[in-house]
């Protein structure tokens, strides 16, 4: 019940990514996906006639409108979970619906309807029109439906995919957890996927469609060992289908999840301060979304709320500091293939050689600015009005390398692996919590530590920025933004990168 | 409205039973909610919508999974069932699986908890916007503020739910909030920003538009000049307006699920004194018109208050049917309803002005906890104290420790509860706390 600006990001402990990244397919025009689209999604996928929709539409203009759009979407969510050894959990849940929206000028009229007959549609895009006050826009015939990217078709969708075939995946990932180390006492394994189907048709005639697979493997794990007790868990998310949970991967995930937690009996808190933050490839990519990336967006620039709103053309970062924000990697969970208002996914360059280069667009804050929206008009769901989001947020890699850039610390810690993150816009004040990190004395690492929260000024943090390595990598946990209530899949990336001074939440100075 | 959902929900169990489940609980609901942004005084969102849902779990013998579906045309009801059932099937038997005693459905408290508000609904959008425009008015009341939102949401809300050993309840609330947040320009780049929120069950509890914007705008202003607070261990004193949060934070591994799993620094300490005899925490499904009351909680369990600390001693955590079994606890209830931590004797200011050094935090600012070990760091943001005297505002600034020993040294809770939400904390006052900062 609150519309707080400051927005968070929470994980499943990242780290230790090392999946293998689709490159980028550059070109973002129409692809034919024929075998996956139907060649009328409105009657395959949500049972309503074009006839229909185009009436709908019409009542959508029919006080005038700078932009609207119908935003259908149908996701089917399963999960199953294994606990004491046993699968003692599953879950099914379907939601469908559409989204209709109004937009004149910076103002929004948003409803939705869950009840898909015509009678429910028109209602409620007389409610979404009522914010406008013009003569009515007769929307052109609607296009063929089109798709985007191509950048996560999988071999077998999940709606194909019975629970038969995911149950053994769940115990065998308990089993090779449990055969790791004597002292696991708790296995806790989590299983989600799913299929989303998505469908735009704007005032403008455009007709987008896109489907969504999205999975989920998570093991948590609890060790005891001398009276003293001990958790952690590790995950691997992505837009990808069953065949991608090899045999290989469950024993990354078992040993990711029992590493983090047997390092625990170990590590302490840090000294507190101000002192030098090496963050480590992959996971540590939280820098750049807490610290960066949400300032980008560009509808808290255009209302002139984000500390960044004055800094666009002005260089914020050392010269070697790339951070492109990029929907086209390819079956990651942040990938886009089409926007939510039918814009192509594409890859936008945030800083370019230190340089602010470009914000987060969606098509209302690209009008006010007159520029092409970076497709990054993102929602939750039908539910939901479009914000500008991040997609995968990294990175590029630097000069140095991760050896020299620990050598070069004499005092300070480095950030391995994260739960959450938060900033606030305007302040530019952010934070991550580190779950496992190690401490650095004399140029060596010298001993794990654990629970330490991470606060920073974006700007500051970006213009400490005093080394970056040549091992830029994608975090392949299942990280969720939230902003303004609405939680989106996102991926981030990092090279291993000091930032000479980050105030750590540790005991005694 | 409510005969329908009851009629749903009873079909749906039936069907269930009907198909092979030996136990079914079903849950239907509508909601239905409005809401208007105001952004510097012109209209910025009008959003109108009802959803409807209705969930299933089921039971064949030891076996269960639970449902749920927004797709409630009548023809949908068989296959989304069908299917429940088809996927318990395929599942195995757990042990600990089964549905509430049906003794805990009874003694559902006779009261009337008034918690609809008949006249929340008919708060017309033309209210609503002008709600906005006079609390966006009164936020921009300063040279400095760069930009002012405001909103008024409201919402009507029903359920039935209904489980084939004997449970029949339902549920109606509604909701009306609104608020206002502001960001002002500082010197340099930074553009600080808070907001206020308040509302409730009922109408007479949105707050007034002017005072709210002007409670904003004073928070923002507040920020003013932040800088970064020390590296030192002193007092906390946590102001009623974010004090809820901590306390949550300390309840989050307060259930039998997370000690049946290993993952909880209560398990075994039911009955002993964990915090200073100063706290006394209770969970009170029972205020009237509160934001988190109830007559029964998500698995039919009637509601009854539930102390959870009482001066200082762990008297009960949250246990649902599944994890009770589990664990060998008792089932209480699943899940929180309303907090009430018992006030003290002083009021905020007071207790500032008795404090020779502090820090009075009035933010949060992300951050996490351990639920294994209760090792926690969180951002905070507040002023310094010294003497008695609220100093300028400190931000950037972390506090690290162990839930456990904060709230043991929990020194002095205020009188003051935030009036607002689910949650009645008063401000609390924690000795020995290590803020890092420069």
């Amino acid at each position: 019940m609150t519309l707080e600006r400051r927005d968070v990001l929470r994980g499943a402990l990242g780290g230790a990514a090392w999946a293998t990244l689709g490159g980028n397919l550059g070109a973002c025009g129409p692809t034919t996906l024929a075998s996956a689209i139907p060649s009328d999604p409105f009657k395959a996928w949500f049972g309503i006639d074009r006839a229909v929709v185009d009436r709908v539409l019409a009542a959508l203009g029919s006080h005038g409108a700078d932009a609207g759009d119908l935003y259908f979407q149908h996701t089917r969510t399963r999960s199953v979970s294994l606990e004491d050894g046993i699968v003692h959990a599953a879950s099914t849940h379907v939601d469908a619906g559409v989204g209709l929206r109004v937009v004149v000028g910076e103002q929004t009229g948003y409803a939705f309807t869950e009840d898909l007959s015509e009678v429910a549609m028109i209602a409620a895009a007389k409610t979404a029109a009522s914010i406008a006050r013009g003569q009515a826009i007769v929307p052109p015939v609607s296009a063929t439906p089109t798709a985007y990217g191509g950048y996560y078709a999988i071999d077998v969708p999940w709606s194909q995919v019975g629970i038969d075939l995911k149950l053994p995946l769940l115990r065998t990932l308990d089993a090779k957890v449990r055969a790791l180390d004597p002292s696991v006492t708790k296995v806790s394994v989590s299983w989600v996927d799913s299929e989303e189907k998505v469908l735009v048709a704007t005032l403008g005639g455009a007709m987008v469609v896109d489907e969504r697979p999205m999975s989920r493997l998570a093991a948590t794990v609890t060790m005891v060992r001398n009276g003293v007790t001990q958790s952690n868990r590790g995950d691997f998310a992505g837009r990808r289908s069953l065949s991608w949970y090899t045999d290989a991967i469950l024993d990354e995930l078992a040993a990711k999840a029992v590493d983090r937690t047997a390092i625990l009996f170990d590590a302490r808190r840090p000294p507190a301060g101000e002192m030098p933050v090496v963050l480590a490839a992959g996971a540590s990519g939280i820098l750049l979304h807490e610290a960066i990336g949400h300032g980008m967006e560009a509808d808290f620039n255009r209302k002139n709320i984000s500390i960044y709103a004055d800094m666009l053309g002005k260089k914020v970062a050392p010269d070697f500091v790339t951070i492109v924000d990029d929907a086209t990697r390819e079956h990651e969970r942040g990938a886009l293939n089409v926007d939510d208002e039918g814009t192509p996914g594409q890859r936008t360059v945030l800083v370019e050689n230190g340089v602010l280069a470009s914000y987060l667009h969606d098509a209302i804050s690209a009008k006010h600015y007159g520029i092409a929206s970076t497709g990054s008009g993102r929602r939750e769901s039908f539910r939901h009005i479009v914000l500008p989001r991040m997609r995968c947020t990294t990175m590029e890699n630097g000069p140095h390398t991760r050896e020299e850039i620990i050598a070069s610390v004499d005092r300070g810690i480095i950030a391995e692996t994260f739960t959450n993150g938060q900033v606030q816009i305007g302040a530019g004040d952010f934070t991550f919590y580190i779950k496992n990190g190690w401490m650095i004395e004399g140029g060596k690492v010298t001993y794990p530590i654990k629970d330490v929260n991470i606060i920073g000024n974006g700007p500051e943090a970006l213009r400490n920025v005093m080394m970056a390595a040549d091992d830029s990598k994608l975090d392949s946990g299942g990280w969720t933004c939230g902003k303004d209530g609405q939680s989106v899949p996102v991926s981030q990336g990092l090279p291993t990168v000091l930032v000479s001074k980050l105030t750590v939440g540790g005991v005694d100075a | 409205m409510r005969e329908e959902l009851q009629g749903r929900a009873h079909e749906a169990v039936a069907l269930a039973l009907g198909l092979g489940a030996s136990g079914a609980r079903a849950h239907a609901s509508r909601s239905r909610a409005l809401e208007t942004v105001v952004r510097d005084g012109v209209l910025e969102k009008a959003q109108e919508s009802t959803s409807r849902s209705l969930s299933l779990r089921v039971w064949i013998g030891r076996r269960c999974s639970g449902h749920s579906t927004n797709d409630l045309r009548p023809e949908a009801l068989r296959p989304f069932v069908e299917e429940a059932v088809a996927i318990t099937k395929a599942l195995e038997e757990d042990p600990f699986q089964d549905l509430p005693d049906p003794a805990l459905y009874q003694g559902r408290p006779e009261v009337d908890l008034e918690l609809a508000d008949g006249t929340v609904m008919d708060n017309a959008a033309a209210a609503r916007e002008a709600w906005g425009i006079a609390a966006s008015e009164a936020a921009h009341a300063d040279p400095r503020v760069i930009s002012a939102s405001t909103f008024v949401s409201q919402s009507h809300d029903i359920g039935a739910l209904v489980a084939s050993n004997g449970l029949s309840g339902h549920w109606e609330g509604t909701s009306l909030w609104g608020g206002a947040e502001v960001t002002v320009r500082d010197e340099g780049d930074a553009r600080p920003e808070a907001g206020f929120y308040g509302g409730g069950t009922h109408k007479d509890r949105l707050p007034d538009a002017a005072a709210a914007g002007r409670e904003a705008l004073a928070r923002a202003l507040e920020r003013l000049g932040t800088g970064k607070g020390p590296t030192l261990k002193t007092t906390m004193i946590v102001d009623p307006r974010v004090s809820a949060q901590i306390v949550r934070r300390l309840l989050g591994a307060a259930n039998a699920g997370s000690i049946s799993q290993g993952r909880s620094f209560y398990a075994g300490k039911l009955g002993q004194r964990m915090f200073a005899p100063s706290f006394t925490l209770l969970d009170d499904p029972l205020v009237r018109r509160g934001d988190g009351s109830r007559t029964f909680d998500s698995e039919g369990i009637a509601a009854r208050p539930l102390p959870i600390v009482e001066e200082g001693v762990l008297r009960n955590v949250f246990v649902d049917t599944y994890y009770g079994r589990k664990a060998g606890l008792a089932p209480t209830t699943g899940s929180s309803s309303n907090l009430i931590v018992k006030p003290g004797t002083r009021s905020r200011d007071a207790l500032v002005q008795a404090a020779p050094k502090a820090v009075l935090v009035t933010g949060w600012l992300g951050g996490n906890s351990d639920a294994t070990t209760g090792d926690f760091s969180l951002g905070i943001r507040g002023h310094i104290v010294e003497n008695g005297v609220v100093g300028p505002p400190v931000g950037e600034m972390n506090c690290t420790g162990n839930l456990v020993e904060l709230f043991a040294n929990l020194m002095e809770v205020g009188n003051d509860p935030w009036p607002y939400g689910s949650a009645r904390v008063p401000t609390l006052v924690f000795d020995g706390v290590q803020f890092s900062g420069a």
